[in-house]
């Protein structure tokens, strides 16, 4: 008879901080892990530290000046937000073809700053709750 | 040398070239405008974290990436 085990408490956030440390440490064998080592490296260092820290990074758009979010994700990641730092717009756009989530976030970055009102020209919008951005992996 | 990041589904392709080889430099100009063609966006490292989308081939350029075309989700 199948019996299903009850995790130990903090078993899974362990998971979790492991596979973090394994990924942010650059398994460089995984698609995910050599895109990540290459978003890092075109990140500036604010950015950079606010990814590790806080699991996003923001950009400024270049046409407009508005805040952007960039949250860990492989779509529905990127949302507007106001002075007050509160998300007022999601935004889901991404590359064509099955890329690693950093590919995805570092194009999804060159794009709001150097052409902005085309990445937004084919973004869907949709508003965001506060289950949209909610941190599920450190990957900084 | 500088190098070509194009992203795919194994993270990444690099190309690496010797800018002052004339060979590779062709080669390298080459495959910024087949990429381009099909619909790639091209960006250069200007600073850190900054970051300039370029339309044709920068023979100075470090570092290149490139990434497909963006549609809405």
């Amino acid at each position: 008879m199948l019996r299903f085990a009850r995790s130990r408490p903090g078993e899974r956030s362990r998971v979790r901080a492991i596979r973090a440390l394994f990924l942010r440490h650059g398994d460089e064998s995984t698609p995910e892990g050599r895109s990540l080592r290459l978003l890092r490296a075109w990140l500036s260092p604010a950015q950079r530290a606010h990814f590790a820290e806080k699991g996003y990074f923001e950009v400024v758009g270049g046409d407009t000046g508005r805040q952007y979010r960039i949250h860990a994700g492989a779509g529905m990641n990127v949302c507007e937000v106001d002075k007050k730092g509160r998300p007022t717009l999601g935004l889901c756009f991404m590359p064509v073809g099955e890329l690693p989530i950093g590919d995805i976030m570092l194009s999804q970055k060159i794009a709001l700053e150097n052409w902005e009102s085309g990445a937004l020209a084919v973004a869907r919008r949709f508003i965001p709750n506060r289950f949209s951005f909610r941190r599920s992996r450190l990957l900084g | 040398m500088a190098i070509q990041v194009v992203m795919d589904r194994t993270g990444d392709s690099r190309h690496r070239f010797d800018p002052d080889g004339e060979q590779e430099l062709a080669k390298a100009e080459q495959r910024f405008y087949e990429l381009t063609k099909v619909g790639f966006t091209a960006a250069v490292r200007t600073g850190p974290g900054k970051v300039s989308q370029i339309q044709s081939f920068d023979p100075n350029a470090e570092e290149t990436v490139f990434f497909p075309r963006l549609v809405g989700g």
